[in-house]
C-alpha cells in the first residue's frame, strides 16, 4: 500500500489556503495531521490529485482565552496540544482528558482537533465532550465566514456541513459558561490505540445538590454524536441521587441507536450507555471538570 | 555420541563466573541504535520487488487470469501464475502449492505474483491483473465441515486419491490406564466444553525474504525462518520441482519476532524463488502489515470437551479429552500440535487413566500453524479451568486440590515421561505464599460468614474492595459494588529439554579458537530475539574460563553452521546450549592437555578461569590462556590450533506410534496466580496482580529469563482477554493493530516472575527451556479468578468485556 502521486500545496496564509480550496475544487483534499487522510489515500478510498497542507498556518494552532468569546482552540491544535494546555487544565480539564483518551501518543502528536471533527466518524472522541460543553466552530471560505454550533455540524457518518470545496475549519470555541462539572468516559477494548465502543460526555450545572441543567452527548451509538435529551430533561431541577442517575442512564439508552460491528453489538453498546452515563454524571457532579 | 557427563558435585564445586548472571543481550546495542539489519534493510544490487495477488474468494474455481495489462507496465519484469510456472508443493502434508491452480480454498490463496523494479510498480501490476472466479460452496465451521455432505475443501488428497470428508487422516489418539474404571471410581466428575479462537503472533517485523540465484543456479535465500536447516531442505526440494540444479544457502537477517510463525516455509518464499529464477535477478518480497495479519499462519482454534474425576479425597481418577481443531484450508505444522497437547493432557498432575483424541478438520479459513506453546495453552485452558470446577464439586479449595495431585520428582507419567527434576509443588507454593492465598481465602470466608449472619460484612465494602465478594452466596446482586475482585491460579507442564517430534532433535556446534584468545562458535540454532546467542556466549565463556566479550556466536547461515532442528519447543537453550557446552568442553580438554605439556605440569592440577590457565599445584605457572594458545600454535614441533565439533542429539524417544515414551530430556513446570477486578456493569477485567512462578532448572541469564516470562505472560493475557482475529466467512475483518487488540504498553501488566531453580540433570548447567511456558497457563488462571470474583465460568476465549457482561447478566438474572 503506497501513497499515490498528487500535487502538494502548503499555503502560507489562511486566505491563500481558502483560495486554493476553492480553485482546486473536488480534486483537492485538505491535509492537517494526516492520521485519517493518509490511511484513506493509501487504501485508495479517496483519490485527490492535489493535497493542501495546513502546516504553515501557525495561527490555527493556538489555544487562548478571548474575553467575551471563551476558550478558542485553533483547528490545527494537535491532541497533545490539548492534553498539555495549561489553559484547558485550568478551565476544562475534561477536554484535555478526552484528548488523552484518543488513539495513542504517536497519533496524538500529529492528529488535530480539526481533523477529528471534519473526519466525522461516529466514534470520534472529541465531539461528545465539545458538544457537551456547547462548543461552536468557525468555518472560513474564500469569501465567507460562518459559525456553526458543533451539535448541528455532523450530518451522518463521515458527513458534516462543511463545504469541502470552499471551507476550512479554523477554530473551535468553548464559550464561557455556568457549568460546574464535565467529563468524558470512553469505553474501548484496550487502553491505547483503540476506537471507542461507546463514549459518553456530560456537562452539568449544579446548585448544591440540585441539577440546574445538564448536557449529555453520546458517541459511537448513533450515526452522529447525539445529545441524550430525554435524560437531560429527566434530570433538570432535581436533587441528584444514585437512583436518579441510573434512571438518566436508562433514559440516555433510549436516545441511542447503535449498530453492531467488530467492536461490539448494539445491545452491548446500550448497556454501556446506561452505565457510562450514570458514572459520567456522578463524576461531573462530584468532581467538577475532570 | 554420548555427551560427557558432568556430575552435580563437579558443577557445585566451581563457582560460576558468567552463567547465572544477567548479562545484557548480545544484540542490545545494535537494536536500540537502529543498526540491526532486518529484512526491511536488505538491498541487493539490481534487486526486484515481488508482490502477490491473493484470492478475493474463500472458495472458488479460477475461470481465467488475465495478466496482459500487468505485463505491459514498464518496469514489470515477470508476471507468474500457476499456469506458467512449475508446480511447487509444500507443507506438512504437501497439500499446499506456491501458486494456486484452478481452485482457491481461502482468501489468502496466492493466485499470481509479479516482480518489478519498484514496490509501487509491483503493486500497480498486481492491481492490473484480472481474475475471474466462479464461487464454490464453502465451509467455515470445523464441526459443520465434519458433517456428511459438507463441501470438500480438498477433493483429492496429495496422493491424488479422493477424500471422503474434510477430516485429516492423522493419528492423534492417546490412552493410558482405564478411563471407564477411573470414572467408576470417581466420587465427583466435572465436565465442560471449551473454545479458543484465532490469534496471531503479531511479529513487529513483518515477514519477507530475498531470493537470489548465482549464474550457476545456486540459491541464496535471505530469510527470517526459525528453522534454517529444515527450510534449506524445503527450498532444496522446491529447486528440484523447478528443475533447477543448484544448491541452497539460507542466510538469516535479524528477525523482528518469531513466536512460532516461522516454523514452516511459506508460499511467498517459493514465489520469490520462482520470480528470481525467471528474472535472473534477486527478488525481495516484504509483507505489509495487512499481509502479516492475513497471510501468515495463526494459532489453531480448538473446541475441547473435557471430563475429569476425583475420588472422595480429591485424588484425580481419570481425564478424558477430545477436541476438534480448525486446520484451515492447508496443512502446516499446526496440525501436529495435538501431539504436544497430549503432554499436559496425560501428565499434568498425577492421573493414571487418561484418554485423548484430536481431530483436525479442513475448512475454508486461513490455515493454522505453530504459535508459542504449540497447543498447550489451548488444552491447559480446558484442563486447569475444569480442574477448578472439579475441586469445587469435591468441596476442596483449588490450591489444596492442586497440591494433592501435583507432580513429583523421580516419577514416570502415564505417557512415559521420565520426570527427574520437578518444580511443580515449589511453584504452587511460591505463588500461594506471594499472594497470601490462605489469608485471602480466610478473609473472604470471614466476610461470607458475616453476611450469612446478617452481621453486615458488606457494610464496609467499597467499590474496589481488595478481597472480592463471594458472589454465589450473595442474597441480592444489586447490593454488590460495581467492581469486585477474585483470585485464581493455574499450572503448566511443558517440554524443557527439547522434544523429539521430528526424526532428529539435535543441534551441531563448531568452535574455533584463535591464538589471541577469541572464540568463534558456529551454532545451527538461531535467534529471533529470545537471546540464544547471548546464552551460547555465556555457556562457552563459562566452560573456557573467558569473558563473554571473547566469545563470538555465528548463527543463521546454512553454509557455515551445522544442522539444527530449529527454534521451537523451548529447545534452544537446552539443546543448542548442550551442543555448545560439549563442544566447548572438548576445546577445554585440548587446551588443558596442551597446557600440561607446555607448562610441564600434570593436567589434573590445571583449570581455565578468569582468562587464565590456572595451575593449582604451582601458582607460578599460572599463565594467560592466549599465551598457551600461541605456544601451541607456534610450537616448533606439532603446531596445533584448537577446534571442536559436536552434534548433540538428545537421547529421547521419537513421539510416534502409541505416543508413549520419554520425548524430552527435562520437563518444565510452572504456576501462575492472578488477582482480577471485574467491573460487573461493563464486563471489563483488570489484572490487579500477576505472579508467574517457573521451574527453570537453572537461570543461565536471569535477565533474559525474566524477559521471556514477562513477554509470555503479556502475550498470554492478551490472548485470554483481548486478542482475536475476527473472520466473516473466511475474510479477516481486523488486519491492523487498531482493530486487532494486541495489548499496548499502557495495557501491560506488571508480571512478577518467580524463578524456581531445580536443576535438570541433563541440562546445560542445569537449565530447562523456558521460551513458551510463560504464556501457557495465563487464560485459565484469569478465568479461575473471574469465577472467584463473580461466580461465572467463562469457557471461550477471548474473555472480552461483552462476553463477561453477558454472562454476569445471565447469572444475576438482569
Ligand atoms: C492508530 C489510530 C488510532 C486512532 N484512534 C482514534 C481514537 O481513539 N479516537 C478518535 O477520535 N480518532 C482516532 N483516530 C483517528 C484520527 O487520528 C483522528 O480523527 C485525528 O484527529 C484526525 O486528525 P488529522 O489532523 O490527522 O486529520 P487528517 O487526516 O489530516 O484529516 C482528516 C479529514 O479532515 C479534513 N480536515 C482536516 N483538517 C481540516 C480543516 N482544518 N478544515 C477542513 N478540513 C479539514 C481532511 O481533509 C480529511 O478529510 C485514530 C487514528 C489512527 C491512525
Amino acid at each position: 500500500m503506497f501513497l499515490p502521486d498528487f500535487d502538494y500545496h502548503a499555503p502560507e496564509t489562511l486566505a491563500e489556503a481558502c483560495d486554493l480550496v476553492r480553485d482546486l475544487g473536488p480534486s483537492a483534499k485538505v491535509l492537517a495531521g494526516g492520521t485519517d487522510l493518509l490511511i484513506k489515500l493509501k487504501h485508495g478510498l479517496v483519490t485527490p490529485t492535489a493535497v493542501i497542507s495546513l502546516k504553515a498556518l501557525d495561527e490555527l494552532k493556538t489555544i487562548t482565552h478571548v474575553p467575551g468569546r471563551g476558550v478558542v482552540i485553533g483547528a490545527r491544535a494537535t491532541h497533545n496540544d490539548l492534553v498539555n494546555s495549561p489553559l484547558l487544565h485550568e478551565r476544562f480539564l475534561s477536554v484535555s482528558e478526552a484528548a488523552h483518551k484518543l488513539a495513542n501518543n504517536q497519533v496524538r502528536n500529529r492528529g488535530t482537533v480539526g481533523g477529528n471533527l471534519v473526519n466525522a466518524i461516529p466514534s470520534a472522541d472529541l465531539p461528545p465532550i465539545l458538544i457537551a460543553l456547547d462548543a461552536w466552530i468557525t468555518l472560513v471560505g474564500s469569501n465567507t465566514s460562518r459559525t456553526v454550533p458543533l451539535h448541528s455540524f455532523f450530518t451522518g457518518p463521515s458527513c458534516c456541513v462543511i463545504d469541502p470545496v470552499d471551507e476550512i475549519l479554523t477554530e473551535i470555541v468553548l464559550p464561557d459558561q455556568q457549568t460546574t462539572g464535565s467529563t468524558y468516559l470512553k469505553f474501548a477494548l484496550r487502553r491505547s490505540g483503540a476506537l471507542s465502543v461507546t463514549g459518553v460526555a456530560v456537562a452539568v450545572t449544579m446548585d448544591g445538590d440540585t441539577i440546574v441543567d445538564s448536557r449529555i452527548c453520546l458517541g459511537a451509538v448513533f450515526p452522529v454524536p447525539v445529545r441524550a435529551n430525554d435524560a437531560e430533561d429527566l434530570l433538570r431541577g432535581k436533587t441528584w441521587s444514585d437512583e436518579l442517575l441510573a434512571e438518566a442512564g436508562e433514559a440516555a439508552s433510549c436516545c441511542a441507536l447503535p449498530i453492531t460491528d467488530i467492536r461490539g453489538t448494539a445491545e452491548y453498546r446500550l448497556d454501556l450507555v446506561r452505565v457510562l452515563t450514570k458514572r459520567a454524571l456522578k463524576r461531573a457532579i462530584t468532581e467538577g471538570h475532570v | 555420541m554420548n555427551p560427557p557427563v558432568i556430575t552435580e558435585q563437579e558443577r557445585a564445586q566451581k563457582e560460576l563466573a558468567v552463567v547465572g548472571k544477567g548479562i545484557p543481550k548480545a544484540d542490545a546495542g545494535v537494536k536500540v541504535t537502529g543498526q540491526a539489519q532486518y529484512m526491511h534493510d536488505l538491498e541487493l544490487p539490481n534487486m526486484l520487488y515481488g508482490k502477490i495477488l491473493y484470492s478475493d474468494r474463500a472458495s472458488a474455481r479460477i475461470v481465467s487470469i488475465d495478466t496482459s495489462e500487468a505485463e505491459r507496465i514498464p518496469g514489470v519484469k515477470a508476471v507468474l501464475t500457476a499456469y506458467n510456472t512449475p508446480e511447487i508443493r509444500f507443507g506438512f502434508l504437501k497439500d499446499n502449492m506456491a501458486l494456486k491452480k484452478d481452485r482457491v480454498r481461502q482468501y489468502r490463496d496466492e493466485v499470481a505474483a509479479v516482480a518489478a523494479t519498484t514496490p509501487e510498480l509491483a503493486e500497480a501490476a498486481i492491481k492490473a491483473i484480472v481474475v475471474h472466479y466462479e464461487d464454490l460452496p464453502a465451509v467455515f465451521d470445523p464441526e459443520e465441515a465434519m458433517q456428511e455432505g459438507a463441501p470438500l475443501v480438498h477433493e483429492l488428497n496429495p496422493k491424488g486419491e479422493p477424500n471422503k470428508d474434510n477430516r485429516l487422516r492423522l493419528p492423534w489418539k492417546f490412552s493410558a490406564g482405564d478411563v471407564e474404571a477411573g470414572e467408576a471410581a470417581s466420587a465427583f466428575i466435572a465436565e465442560g466444553e471449551y473454545e479458543t479462537g484465532w490469534v496471531t503472533h503479531c511479529c513487529l517485523g513483518t515477514a519477507g525474504c530475498v531470493a537470489a540465484f548465482d549464474p550457476d543456479d545456486n540459491l541464496t535465500m535471505y530469510s527470517i525462518t526459525q528453522i534454517p536447516s529444515l527450510a534449506k531442505a524445503d527450498f532444496q526440494e522446491a529447486m528440484k520441482a523447478m528443475g533447477v540444479r543448484g544448491k541452497v544457502r539460507v542466510v538469516l537477517t535479524t528477525l523482528g519476532g518469531g513466536f512460532g510463525s516461522k516454523l514452516d516455509t511459506y508460499a511467498f518464499e517459493y514465489i520469490a524463488m520462482l520470480l528470481a529464477h525467471r528474472t535472473k535477478k534477486p527478488v525481495k518480497i516484504l509483507f505489509d502489515r495487512e499481509e502479516e495479519f492475513f497471510a501468515t499462519s495463526p494459532r489453531q482454534p480448538t473446541r475441547i470437551k473435557i471430563r475429569q474425576g476425583c475420588d472422595a479425597e480429591g485424588r484425580l481418577t481419570f481425564r478424558d479429552i477430545s477436541m476438534v481443531l480448525d486446520n484451515g484450508a492447508y496443512t502446516s505444522w499446526g496440525a501436529t500440535t495435538p501431539t504436544v497437547m497430549m503432554m499436559p493432557s496425560s501428565s499434568l498432575y498425577q492421573v493414571e487413566n487418561v484418554r485423548f483424541r484430536a481431530t483436525c478438520v479442513y475448512t475454508n479459513n486461513t490455515y493454522a500453524q505453530a504459535m508459542r506453546g504449540y497447543g498447550t495453552p489451548q488444552v491447559t485452558f480446558a484442563i486447569e479451568s475444569n480442574l477448578d470446577e472439579l475441586a469445587e464439586k469435591a468441596g476442596i479449595e483449588g490450591y489444596e486440590f492442586r497440591l494433592k495431585n501435583a507432580n513429583l520428582p523421580d516419577t514416570v507419567t502415564p505417557q512415559g515421561f521420565k520426570v527427574d527434576s520437578c518444580g511443580h509443588v515449589p511453584c504452587l507454593e511460591a505463588v500461594a505464599e506471594r499472594m497470601d492465598w490462605a489469608g485471602y481465602r480466610a478473609a473472604k470466608a470471614a466476610r461470607l460468614a458475616g453476611d450469612a449472619t446478617g452481621a453486615g460484612g458488606d457494610a464496609t465494602l467499597v467499590e474496589s474492595d481488595t478481597a472480592g465478594v463471594p458472589p454465589v452466596a450473595q442474597a441480592a446482586w444489586t447490593e454488590l459494588p460495581d467492581k469486585v475482585r477474585g483470585i485464581g491460579m493455574a499450572c503448566l507442564l511443558h517440554v524443557g529439554g527439547g522434544a523429539k517430534i521430528y526424526k532428529s532433535d539435535g543441534c551441531g556446534t563448531l568452535i574455533k579458537v584463535d591464538d589471541l584468545g577469541y572464540v568463534d562458535v558456529y551454532s545451527g540454532s538461531m535467534d529471533m530475539g529470545q537471546g540464544l546467542d547471548t546464552i551460547l556466549r555465556q555457556i562457552v565463556a563459562e566452560t573456557l574460563g573467558l569473558g563473554v566479550d571473547r566469545i563470538n556466536v555465528v548463527i543463521g547461515d546454512t553454509d557455515v553452521c551445522p544442522w539444527d532442528a530449529g527454534a521451537h519447543a523451548s529447545r534452544s537453550t537446552f539443546v543448542a546450549g548442550n551442543s555448545a557446552l560439549y563442544a566447548a568442553q572438548q576445546v577445554r580438554e585440548q587446551i588443558l592437555n596442551s597446557a600440561a605439556d607446555i607448562l610441564d605440569t600434570p593436567r589434573d592440577g590445571l583449570d581455565l578461569t578468569g582468562g587464565m590457565v590456572v595451575c593449582a599445584d604451582d601458582p607460578e605457572k599460572t599463565t594467560k590462556i592466549e599465551k598457551v594458545l600461541r605456544k601451541a600454535h607456534f610450537a616448533s614441533a606439532g603446531n596445533t590450533m584448537f577446534m571442536a565439533a559436536y552434534f548433540y542429539e538428545p537421547p529421547t524417544d521419537l513421539l510416534a506410534g502409541d505416543f508413549k515414551g520419554n520425548y524430552s530430556m527435562a520437563y518444565a513446570w510452572g504456576c501462575h496466580g492472578v488477582e482480577v477486578e471485574v467491573d460487573r456493569r461493563t464486563g471489563q477485567i483488570d489484572i490487579v496482580r500477576y505472579i508467574a512462578a517457573h521451574d527453570v532448572g537453572k537461570a543461565i541469564n536471569p535477565l533474559l529469563l525474566r524477559g521471556q516470562i514477562l513477554g509470555g505472560g503479556l502475550q498470554g493475557i492478551g490472548w485470554a482477554l483481548a486478542e482475536e482475529m475476527i473472520f466473516d466467512e473466511g475474510k479477516l475483518l481486523n488486519p491492523n493493530f487498531r482493530d486487532y487488540k494486541m495489548l499496548t504498553a499502557l495495557d501491560s501488566v506488571d508480571v512478577e516472575p518467580i524463578l524456581v531453580e531445580d536443576p535438570a540433570a541433563a541440562g546445560p548447567y542445569g537449565a530447562k527451556g523456558i521460551g513458551e511456558p510463560g504464556l501457557v497457563p495465563t487464560a485459565p488462571a484469569i478465568a479461575n479468578a473471574i469465577y472467584d470474583a463473580v461466580g461465572i465460568r467463562l469457557r471461550k476465549l477471548p474473555m472480552k468485556p461483552e462476553m463477561v457482561l453477558a454472562a454476569i447478566m445471565e447469572a444475576e438474572g438482569r
